[in-house]
Protein backbone atom coordinates (compact mmCIF):
# COMPACT_ATOMS: atom_id res chain seq x y z
CA UNK A 1 0.00 0.00 0.00
CA UNK A 2 1.49 3.21 -0.76
CA UNK A 3 0.60 5.05 2.31
CA UNK A 4 0.88 3.74 6.27
CA UNK A 5 -2.10 3.27 7.59
CA UNK A 6 -1.50 6.17 10.15
CA UNK A 7 -1.75 8.35 6.94
CA UNK A 8 -5.01 7.00 6.38
CA UNK A 9 -6.26 7.26 9.50
CA UNK A 10 -5.68 10.69 9.65
CA UNK A 11 -7.45 11.37 6.68
CA UNK A 12 -10.32 9.20 7.63
CA UNK A 13 -10.30 11.85 10.77
CA UNK A 14 -10.19 14.83 8.35
CA UNK A 15 -6.29 15.93 9.37
CA UNK A 16 -4.74 16.01 6.21
CA UNK A 17 -3.92 19.09 4.17
CA UNK A 18 -5.72 19.68 0.57
CA UNK A 19 -2.89 18.08 -1.36
CA UNK A 20 -2.52 15.31 1.26
CA UNK A 21 -6.36 14.74 0.51
CA UNK A 22 -6.61 14.65 -2.65
CA UNK A 23 -4.15 11.78 -3.35
CA UNK A 24 -5.88 9.45 -1.05
CA UNK A 25 -8.77 10.38 -2.77
CA UNK A 26 -7.08 9.53 -6.09
CA UNK A 27 -5.67 6.31 -4.53
CA UNK A 28 -8.65 5.31 -3.04
CA UNK A 29 -10.44 5.66 -6.36
CA UNK A 30 -7.34 3.55 -7.58
CA UNK A 31 -7.67 0.72 -5.14
CA UNK A 32 -10.46 -0.41 -3.22
CA UNK A 33 -8.42 -1.63 -0.49
CA UNK A 34 -7.22 1.45 0.32
CA UNK A 35 -10.99 3.17 -0.14
CA UNK A 36 -12.16 -0.09 2.32
CA UNK A 37 -8.98 1.16 5.27
CA UNK A 38 -10.36 4.62 5.04
CA UNK A 39 -14.11 3.00 5.31
CA UNK A 40 -12.77 1.31 8.08
CA UNK A 41 -11.28 4.05 10.25
CA UNK A 42 -14.45 5.40 9.51
CA UNK A 43 -16.34 3.24 10.86
CA UNK A 44 -14.50 1.95 13.91
CA UNK A 45 -14.33 5.62 15.24
CA UNK A 46 -17.95 6.03 14.82
CA UNK A 47 -18.03 3.02 16.93
CA UNK A 48 -16.36 4.30 19.72
CA UNK A 49 -17.91 7.56 19.71
CA UNK A 50 -21.08 5.71 19.97
CA UNK A 51 -20.04 3.33 22.50
CA UNK A 52 -19.86 6.48 25.01
CA UNK A 53 -23.05 8.27 23.37
CA UNK A 54 -24.90 7.48 26.15
CA UNK A 55 -23.29 9.45 29.15
CA UNK A 56 -24.48 12.59 27.30
CA UNK A 57 -28.22 11.47 27.83
CA UNK A 58 -27.80 10.50 31.45
CA UNK A 59 -28.96 13.07 33.81
CA UNK A 60 -26.17 15.28 35.75
CA UNK A 61 -26.14 13.82 39.01
CA UNK A 62 -27.57 16.37 41.77
CA UNK A 63 -24.05 17.12 43.90
CA UNK A 64 -22.73 18.91 40.33
CA UNK A 65 -25.34 20.89 40.43
CA UNK A 66 -24.43 22.21 43.88
CA UNK A 67 -20.93 23.07 43.00
CA UNK A 68 -21.53 25.98 40.46
CA UNK A 69 -24.44 27.28 42.71
CA UNK A 70 -21.96 30.07 44.11
CA UNK A 71 -18.39 30.92 44.52
CA UNK A 72 -18.39 28.41 47.66
CA UNK A 73 -15.99 25.49 47.10
CA UNK A 74 -18.18 22.45 47.53
CA UNK A 75 -17.58 20.14 50.32
CA UNK A 76 -17.41 16.36 49.93
CA UNK A 77 -15.88 13.74 47.33
CA UNK A 78 -14.63 10.28 47.37
CA UNK A 79 -10.88 10.53 46.46
CA UNK A 80 -9.21 10.45 49.85
CA UNK A 81 -6.36 11.81 48.76
CA UNK A 82 -7.64 15.06 47.57
CA UNK A 83 -8.86 16.89 50.50
CA UNK A 84 -6.02 17.98 52.09
CA UNK A 85 -5.44 19.90 49.34
CA UNK A 86 -8.97 21.20 49.10
CA UNK A 87 -8.66 22.29 52.28
CA UNK A 88 -5.68 24.29 51.53
CA UNK A 89 -7.30 25.74 48.67
CA UNK A 90 -10.28 27.45 50.30
CA UNK A 91 -7.95 29.70 51.63
CA UNK A 92 -7.71 30.87 48.37
CA UNK A 93 -11.06 32.08 47.63
CA UNK A 94 -10.59 35.43 47.97
CA UNK A 95 -8.25 35.01 45.30
CA UNK A 96 -10.73 34.15 42.75
CA UNK A 97 -11.47 36.42 39.64
CA UNK A 98 -14.52 36.33 39.29
CA UNK A 99 -15.30 36.93 35.65
CA UNK A 100 -13.07 34.06 35.02
CA UNK A 101 -15.55 32.39 37.78
CA UNK A 102 -18.82 33.19 36.37
CA UNK A 103 -17.74 31.88 32.95
CA UNK A 104 -16.36 28.71 34.01
CA UNK A 105 -19.32 28.43 36.35
CA UNK A 106 -22.37 28.93 33.70
CA UNK A 107 -21.00 27.22 31.00
CA UNK A 108 -21.11 23.98 33.72
CA UNK A 109 -24.27 24.92 34.60
CA UNK A 110 -25.83 25.51 31.93
CA UNK A 111 -24.38 22.34 29.86
CA UNK A 112 -23.07 23.61 27.13
CA UNK A 113 -19.63 24.81 26.12
CA UNK A 114 -20.45 28.00 23.80
CA UNK A 115 -18.39 28.97 21.39
CA UNK A 116 -17.01 26.04 19.82
CA UNK A 117 -20.19 23.67 19.27
CA UNK A 118 -23.19 26.07 19.51
CA UNK A 119 -21.64 28.13 16.68
CA UNK A 120 -19.47 27.85 14.00
CA UNK A 121 -19.29 28.59 10.08
CA UNK A 122 -19.53 31.98 8.47
CA UNK A 123 -22.25 33.72 9.83
CA UNK A 124 -21.31 32.86 13.71
CA UNK A 125 -21.87 35.64 15.45
CA UNK A 126 -18.15 35.58 16.72
CA UNK A 127 -15.40 33.62 15.98
CA UNK A 128 -12.23 32.82 17.71
CA UNK A 129 -8.99 34.58 17.19
CA UNK A 130 -5.36 34.55 18.81
CA UNK A 131 -7.10 36.87 21.00
CA UNK A 132 -9.90 34.81 22.30
CA UNK A 133 -13.58 34.84 20.72
CA UNK A 134 -14.25 38.56 18.76
CA UNK A 135 -17.85 39.50 17.52
CA UNK A 136 -18.45 39.19 14.28
CA UNK A 137 -21.15 39.51 12.10
CA UNK A 138 -24.50 41.12 13.23
CA UNK A 139 -23.02 40.87 16.60
CA UNK A 140 -20.11 43.27 15.95
CA UNK A 141 -22.42 45.58 14.21
CA UNK A 142 -25.09 45.91 16.66
CA UNK A 143 -21.89 46.66 19.36
CA UNK A 144 -20.59 48.91 17.15
CA UNK A 145 -23.54 50.86 16.42
CA UNK A 146 -26.79 50.38 18.18
CA UNK A 147 -27.38 52.38 21.63
CA UNK A 148 -28.49 50.52 24.37
CA UNK A 149 -32.50 49.98 25.20
CA UNK A 150 -32.84 50.71 21.57
CA UNK A 151 -34.70 48.40 19.84
CA UNK A 152 -33.32 47.51 16.26
CA UNK A 153 -34.48 45.18 13.87
CA UNK A 154 -31.88 42.66 14.36
CA UNK A 155 -31.52 39.79 16.80
CA UNK A 156 -29.08 41.59 19.45
CA UNK A 157 -30.05 44.26 22.13
CA UNK A 158 -27.62 45.82 23.55
CA UNK A 159 -28.17 46.35 27.35
CA UNK A 160 -25.83 48.40 29.33
CA UNK A 161 -22.23 50.14 28.51
CA UNK A 162 -19.64 50.91 30.89
CA UNK A 163 -15.79 51.75 30.94
CA UNK A 164 -14.06 49.12 32.48
CA UNK A 165 -10.41 49.61 35.13
CA UNK A 166 -8.27 49.63 32.05
CA UNK A 167 -10.56 52.40 30.37
CA UNK A 168 -11.89 50.37 27.38
CA UNK A 169 -15.64 50.74 26.66
CA UNK A 170 -17.64 46.90 27.23
CA UNK A 171 -20.95 46.31 26.41
CA UNK A 172 -23.33 43.67 27.81
CA UNK A 173 -25.81 42.40 24.98
CA UNK A 174 -28.78 39.80 24.40
CA UNK A 175 -28.38 37.52 21.18
CA UNK A 176 -31.84 36.57 20.59
CA UNK A 177 -31.35 32.04 18.75
CA UNK A 178 -33.32 29.43 19.51
CA UNK A 179 -30.75 29.26 22.90
CA UNK A 180 -30.59 33.02 23.53
CA UNK A 181 -27.37 33.99 24.68
CA UNK A 182 -26.01 37.04 27.06
CA UNK A 183 -22.83 38.15 27.28
CA UNK A 184 -20.25 40.95 27.65
CA UNK A 185 -17.97 42.26 25.18
CA UNK A 186 -15.30 44.92 25.81
CA UNK A 187 -13.55 46.78 23.09
CA UNK A 188 -10.20 45.43 22.48
CA UNK A 189 -8.02 47.72 19.14
CA UNK A 190 -10.88 47.42 16.30
CA UNK A 191 -12.54 44.66 17.69
CA UNK A 192 -15.40 43.32 20.53
CA UNK A 193 -13.62 40.82 22.69
CA UNK A 194 -15.91 38.32 24.45
CA UNK A 195 -15.76 38.87 28.09
CA UNK A 196 -18.09 36.24 28.71
CA UNK A 197 -21.20 33.88 27.40
CA UNK A 198 -24.21 32.49 29.62
CA UNK A 199 -27.26 31.08 28.79
CA UNK A 200 -30.03 33.66 28.77
CA UNK A 201 -34.01 33.04 29.82
CA UNK A 202 -37.22 34.50 27.77
CA UNK A 203 -40.06 35.13 29.10
CA UNK A 204 -43.12 35.16 27.15
CA UNK A 205 -41.17 35.21 23.68
CA UNK A 206 -39.64 38.82 24.56
CA UNK A 207 -36.34 39.31 26.08
CA UNK A 208 -36.53 42.10 28.76
CA UNK A 209 -32.89 43.18 29.56
CA UNK A 210 -33.16 43.71 32.48
CA UNK A 211 -34.29 41.11 34.01
CA UNK A 212 -33.72 38.58 31.59
CA UNK A 213 -29.26 39.35 31.80
CA UNK A 214 -28.10 35.74 33.36
CA UNK A 215 -26.42 36.55 37.16
CA UNK A 216 -22.87 35.54 35.83
CA UNK A 217 -23.02 38.50 33.07
CA UNK A 218 -23.96 40.92 36.03
CA UNK A 219 -21.21 39.77 37.95
CA UNK A 220 -18.80 40.24 35.43
CA UNK A 221 -20.01 43.63 34.86
CA UNK A 222 -19.65 44.47 38.66
CA UNK A 223 -16.18 43.15 38.66
CA UNK A 224 -15.36 44.88 35.91
CA UNK A 225 -17.13 47.88 35.62
CA UNK A 226 -15.06 51.18 36.33
CA UNK A 227 -17.71 54.17 38.03
CA UNK A 228 -21.21 54.02 36.70
CA UNK A 229 -22.81 52.74 32.78
CA UNK A 230 -22.69 55.70 31.03
CA UNK A 231 -25.79 57.40 30.23
CA UNK A 232 -27.16 58.07 26.67
CA UNK A 233 -25.07 61.06 26.11
CA UNK A 234 -22.02 59.12 26.92
CA UNK A 235 -22.64 56.18 25.45
CA UNK A 236 -23.90 58.32 21.66
CA UNK A 237 -20.60 60.16 22.00
CA UNK A 238 -18.64 57.07 22.89
CA UNK A 239 -20.28 55.42 19.60
CA UNK A 240 -19.37 58.63 17.39
CA UNK A 241 -16.38 58.15 18.37
CA UNK A 242 -16.04 54.73 17.31
CA UNK A 243 -15.06 53.62 21.04
CA UNK A 244 -11.84 54.95 20.86
CA UNK A 245 -10.19 54.96 23.75
CA UNK A 246 -8.55 58.11 24.82
CA UNK A 247 -5.48 58.17 26.53
CA UNK A 248 -5.61 60.81 29.57
CA UNK A 249 -8.80 58.19 31.03
CA UNK A 250 -6.89 55.16 31.03
CA UNK A 251 -4.41 56.66 33.10
CA UNK B 1 -20.71 21.05 29.64
CA UNK B 2 -21.02 18.65 32.46
CA UNK B 3 -22.50 15.76 30.35
CA UNK B 4 -18.73 16.14 28.38
CA UNK B 5 -16.89 16.24 31.13
CA UNK B 6 -18.78 13.49 32.49
CA UNK B 7 -18.40 11.33 29.68
CA UNK B 8 -14.63 12.30 28.97
CA UNK B 9 -13.93 11.23 32.85
CA UNK B 10 -16.53 8.14 31.81
CA UNK B 11 -13.71 6.97 29.09
CA UNK B 12 -10.53 7.54 30.77
CA UNK B 13 -11.51 6.06 34.09
CA UNK B 14 -12.95 2.89 33.28
CA UNK B 15 -15.62 2.83 35.69
CA UNK B 16 -18.98 5.08 36.93
CA UNK B 17 -18.23 6.23 40.83
CA UNK B 18 -14.57 6.82 39.25
CA UNK B 19 -15.62 8.74 36.78
CA UNK B 20 -18.38 10.96 38.49
CA UNK B 21 -15.45 11.41 41.35
CA UNK B 22 -13.38 13.08 39.19
CA UNK B 23 -15.45 15.33 37.30
CA UNK B 24 -15.98 16.30 41.10
CA UNK B 25 -12.52 16.95 41.88
CA UNK B 26 -12.00 18.59 38.42
CA UNK B 27 -14.25 20.91 38.79
CA UNK B 28 -13.72 21.84 41.88
CA UNK B 29 -9.99 22.40 40.94
CA UNK B 30 -10.97 24.38 37.97
CA UNK B 31 -13.59 26.83 39.59
CA UNK B 32 -10.67 27.37 42.45
CA UNK B 33 -7.89 27.96 39.39
CA UNK B 34 -10.61 29.43 37.50
CA UNK B 35 -8.45 32.37 36.81
CA UNK B 36 -5.79 30.61 35.10
CA UNK B 37 -8.26 30.29 32.12
CA UNK B 38 -7.51 33.08 29.77
CA UNK B 39 -11.81 33.81 28.70
CA UNK B 40 -12.27 33.01 25.25
CA UNK B 41 -9.58 30.50 24.47
CA UNK B 42 -11.42 26.35 24.74
CA UNK B 43 -12.80 25.91 27.87
CA UNK B 44 -13.38 22.33 27.19
CA UNK B 45 -9.67 21.46 26.27
CA UNK B 46 -8.81 23.29 29.51
CA UNK B 47 -11.29 21.49 31.61
CA UNK B 48 -10.07 17.92 30.14
CA UNK B 49 -6.28 19.28 30.60
CA UNK B 50 -7.29 19.46 34.72
CA UNK B 51 -9.24 16.15 34.30
CA UNK B 52 -6.43 14.32 33.09
CA UNK B 53 -3.58 15.42 35.58
CA UNK B 54 -6.43 14.85 38.15
CA UNK B 55 -6.75 11.07 37.12
CA UNK B 56 -3.05 10.83 36.35
CA UNK B 57 -2.76 12.04 40.12
CA UNK B 58 -5.34 9.61 41.47
CA UNK B 59 -3.67 6.63 39.59
CA UNK B 60 -0.46 7.38 41.69
CA UNK B 61 -1.71 7.63 44.64
CA UNK B 62 -3.59 4.65 44.33
CA UNK B 63 -0.27 2.97 43.86
CA UNK B 64 1.06 4.27 46.09
CA UNK B 65 -2.02 2.75 48.43
CA UNK B 66 -1.91 -0.89 46.72
CA UNK B 67 -4.87 -0.24 46.01
CA UNK B 68 -5.21 -0.36 42.37
CA UNK B 69 -9.07 -0.98 41.36
CA UNK B 70 -10.12 -3.97 38.82
CA UNK B 71 -11.69 -2.66 35.65
CA UNK B 72 -14.56 -5.03 36.48
CA UNK B 73 -17.64 -2.47 36.43
CA UNK B 74 -16.21 -0.66 33.15
CA UNK B 75 -19.68 0.63 31.49
CA UNK B 76 -21.66 -0.32 34.52
CA UNK B 77 -24.52 1.94 33.06
CA UNK B 78 -24.95 3.40 30.10
CA UNK B 79 -28.48 4.53 30.07
CA UNK B 80 -31.53 3.16 28.40
CA UNK B 81 -29.56 1.99 25.45
CA UNK B 82 -31.46 -0.74 23.65
CA UNK B 83 -29.70 -4.37 24.37
CA UNK B 84 -28.07 -4.47 21.12
CA UNK B 85 -26.66 -1.07 21.48
CA UNK B 86 -25.59 -1.52 25.00
CA UNK B 87 -23.39 -5.07 24.25
CA UNK B 88 -21.85 -3.10 21.64
CA UNK B 89 -21.00 -0.26 23.91
CA UNK B 90 -19.82 -2.64 26.73
CA UNK B 91 -17.96 -4.57 24.23
CA UNK B 92 -16.29 -1.19 23.25
CA UNK B 93 -15.89 0.45 26.66
CA UNK B 94 -14.43 -3.09 28.27
CA UNK B 95 -11.39 -3.15 25.56
CA UNK B 96 -11.25 0.44 26.03
CA UNK B 97 -10.42 -0.60 29.62
CA UNK B 98 -7.70 -2.99 28.43
CA UNK B 99 -5.53 -0.20 26.56
CA UNK B 100 -2.51 2.07 28.49
CA UNK B 101 -4.39 5.29 29.74
CA UNK B 102 -2.38 7.25 27.69
CA UNK B 103 -3.90 6.16 24.52
CA UNK B 104 -7.18 5.80 25.89
CA UNK B 105 -7.16 9.42 27.01
CA UNK B 106 -5.77 10.43 23.07
CA UNK B 107 -8.79 8.32 21.66
CA UNK B 108 -11.27 9.96 24.50
CA UNK B 109 -10.62 13.38 23.17
CA UNK B 110 -9.70 12.60 19.19
CA UNK B 111 -12.49 10.05 18.72
CA UNK B 112 -15.16 10.81 21.83
CA UNK B 113 -14.51 14.27 21.63
CA UNK B 114 -13.55 14.87 18.28
CA UNK B 115 -10.51 17.66 19.06
CA UNK B 116 -8.31 18.14 15.98
CA UNK B 117 -5.13 16.39 16.14
CA UNK B 118 -3.35 19.52 17.36
CA UNK B 119 -5.97 20.66 20.00
CA UNK B 120 -5.56 17.57 21.98
CA UNK B 121 -1.89 17.23 22.06
CA UNK B 122 -2.16 21.01 22.62
CA UNK B 123 -4.75 20.24 25.92
CA UNK B 124 -2.06 16.95 26.82
CA UNK B 125 0.80 19.12 26.52
CA UNK B 126 2.28 16.55 23.84
CA UNK B 127 3.87 17.06 20.60
CA UNK B 128 1.63 16.50 17.15
CA UNK B 129 3.61 13.56 16.57
CA UNK B 130 3.32 12.01 20.22
CA UNK B 131 -0.54 12.07 20.07
CA UNK B 132 -0.56 10.48 16.48
CA UNK B 133 1.29 7.89 17.44
CA UNK B 134 -0.82 6.85 21.09
CA UNK B 135 -4.11 7.71 18.46
CA UNK B 136 -3.08 4.91 16.37
CA UNK B 137 -1.63 2.58 18.37
CA UNK B 138 -4.33 2.45 20.72
CA UNK B 139 -6.82 1.92 17.82
CA UNK B 140 -4.76 -0.54 16.91
CA UNK B 141 -4.94 -2.23 20.00
CA UNK B 142 -8.66 -2.22 19.99
CA UNK B 143 -9.65 -3.43 17.25
CA UNK B 144 -7.42 -6.29 17.63
CA UNK B 145 -9.32 -6.74 21.15
CA UNK B 146 -13.22 -6.62 19.54
CA UNK B 147 -11.60 -9.01 16.84
CA UNK B 148 -11.74 -6.65 13.93
CA UNK B 149 -9.14 -6.42 12.24
CA UNK B 150 -10.67 -5.41 8.60
CA UNK B 151 -9.98 -6.57 5.37
CA UNK B 152 -7.93 -3.84 4.17
CA UNK B 153 -4.20 -4.60 3.83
Amino acid sequence: MKFSDETLMAYADGELDLVARAEIEAAMAEDPAIARAVERHRAFAARVRSAYGGVLEEPVPERFADLVKGPVAAPVVDLAAKRAERAESRATIGRWRLPQWTALAASLAVGLFVGMLVMRGPSAPYEESAAGLVARGELDDALTQQLAGSVGTGRVRVGISFRDRGGAYCRTFHLEREAPLAGLACRSGEEWKLQLLAAASVHEGELRPAAAMPMAVLHAVDAAIEGEPLDAAAEAAARDAGWLTTPDVTE
Amino acid sequence: MLPRLRRFARVITRNLQDADDLVQVAVEKALIRAEQWRPGSRMDSWMFGIMKNAWIDEIRARRRRERVHAPEEAGADIGDASAEARDIALSVQAAMARLPDEQRVAIALVLVEGFSYKDAAETLAIPIGTLTSRLARGREALQAILGDSGTAG
